[in-house]
């Protein structure tokens, strides 16, 4: 246990002394809720615009710890030989992973508070209604989404590409999946094919939990699904 | 007592045979070199005997150990140094230090180490702001944080000024009065002749001679090691 919690505690400080991931996964999304709420009529149903926005900024923000910021820093790792070096130690893998997860995590936990802190005291937010509910969708979504953030890590030979590949992937999934807009808003066929990606659920969940909604058990279970699947293969394809 | 016992070792990659059958035994408490031209498998020899490689045939034990099946295990007791290996450039000399010391079950006391070794003032540097000089001397800490038996040092001088070349010296003689034995792969015949007890060069896959260096010189009758090295590999352009 002391291991890990050295390893997490370190590698989370590499994280924010990188002024691109700090800026990223912290600044800019605090930015995006400024600029949302310049113009925040509420949304078609009635529901206030930051009731709305944090719960669906904070799974951007799990999106680009998870998806752009671990795979650069995991394949930046392996193409620098720091994995190597690491693979010399009697440090299990297992620990080293779970470490680096949890590093990243934390960074997506403090982009998070840094939106309610800012919604609750600028714009008037909603305490959630379900805060367990939210929670465990919060960590859902962490989960699932950086499963897939491992896959991209463990197969990608460099922390460019990683950044590359990761970007591609979290700004469509992003736009589609309701996490930048709101789902409300957008058509029909957009959020048909937003509903196909694995950040759907996740916006889907999260807001669930915090306007007091039902959560979907499909909606929990897809996202279990993906944890299991793509970080089983990720950990299989893992190369040093 | 035989530390480390090298029998038949062979290993290709994809681009070809790189050891056809490699022989060797280090004996506790010294220093063994292994020099060769480029391209001969030095390094190879290091990683499959660290277990970061798998061995396509031969035996390989190292303090008993089958470096493949039991690298856990020996990871615990040897030190490794890798030829351009990195760590991530913000991490801070004592940060790294503390979190290498925290993976192993009775590791040296880092704080110690990093004094000893002259790293107390670089603790809060960065290690890209390190010169080279200094990251070979974190390397080499970070290679003894785990209080380790056998420690593989692969090319740790290259690219290092004389003075700080003449100072990792000392240092690697320092391991040794601590009865910890060293294997240091190195290009540089003075280097090889000035430090190690006994020397294997290795060249296309096998090694062409084992000896002391004093051996070694009689053996290719030179009066250098380096001209030695010449006479016995064949070649006087690698």
């Amino acid at each position: 246990m002391k291991g890990i919690t050295n390893v997490t505690a370190v590698e989370l400080k590499l994280i924010m002394r990188d002024p691109m991931s700090a800026f990223f996964a912290l600044a800019f999304p605090a930015i995006m809720l400024w600029v949302k709420m310049r113009s925040g009529k509420p949304l078609p149903g009635g529901l206030p615009a930051v009731d709305a926005t944090v719960p669906m900024l904070s799974v951007f923000v799990i999106g680009l710890a998870a998806l752009v910021i671990l795979p650069a820093t995991l394949a930046g790792y392996r193409e620098r030989r720091v994995l190597k070096r690491l693979r010399a130690t009697p440090a299990s893998p297992t620990m080293l992973f779970s470490a680096q997860w949890a590093a990243h995590m934390l960074l997506a936990a403090l982009g998070t508070m840094l939106l309610i802190v800012i919604g609750l005291a600028a714009y008037g937010l909603t305490a959630p209604a379900n805060a367990g509910n939210v929670l465990l969708a919060w960590i859902l979504s962490a989960l699932s989404l950086s499963s897939i953030g491992l896959l991209v890590g463990a197969l990608v030979p460099s922390g460019r590409a990683a950044t590359v590949i990761g970007l591609s992937l979290f700004f469509p999934m992003g736009f589609l999946s309701g996490a930048i807009i709101p789902r409300e808003t957008m058509s029909g066929s957009m959020r048909a094919i937003g509903d196909l990606t694995p950040m759907a659920p996740a916006v889907q969940a999260i807001r669930d939990g915090w306007a007091g909604d039902a959560m979907s058990p499909i909606t929990l279970g897809v996202m279990v699904a993906i944890s299991i699947v793509a970080g089983g293969v990720a950990l299989r394809a893992f190369r040093w | 007592m035989t530390v480390i016992e090298i029998e038949g070792l062979r290993k290709s990659y994809k681009s070809g045979r790189v050891l056809d059958s490699v022989s060797l035994k280090v004996e506790h408490g010294e220093i063994f070199g292994i020099a060769g031209p480029n391209g001969a498998g030095k390094t190879t020899v290091v990683e499959c005997a660290s277990g970061l490689r798998r061995r396509d045939g031969g035996t390989l034990r190292v303090l008993g150990l089958d470096p493949q099946s039991d690298r856990r295990e020996l990871a615990q007791r040897i030190g490794v140094q890798l030829q351009e290996a990195a760590l991530p450039d913000a991490i801070k000399v004592g940060e790294a230090l503390r979190m290498y010391a925290s993976f192993y079950d009775a590791p040296a006391d880092w704080r110690e180490l990093m004094d000893e070794w002259g790293l107390a003032d670089k603790k809060r540097a960065g290690f890209a702001s390190l010169s080279g000089g200094w990251k070979q001397r974190l390397f080499v800490a970070l290679a003894l944080v785990g209080n380790p038996e056998v420690v593989f040092l692969d090319e740790l001088t290259t690219g290092l000024d004389p003075s700080a070349r003449r100072m990792t010296w000392g240092l690697i003689r320092n391991m040794r009065e601590r009865g910890v034995t060293v294997v240091l792969v190195t290009h540089f015949m003075d280097e090889a002749e000035a430090l190690c007890d006994r020397i294997a060069i290795i060249d296309r896959g096998r090694v062409i001679a084992e000896g002391s260096p004093r051996e070694l010189i009689t053996k290719g009758r030179s009066d250098s090691l380096e001209d030695a090295y010449f006479a016995l590999t064949g070649r006087e352009t690698a």
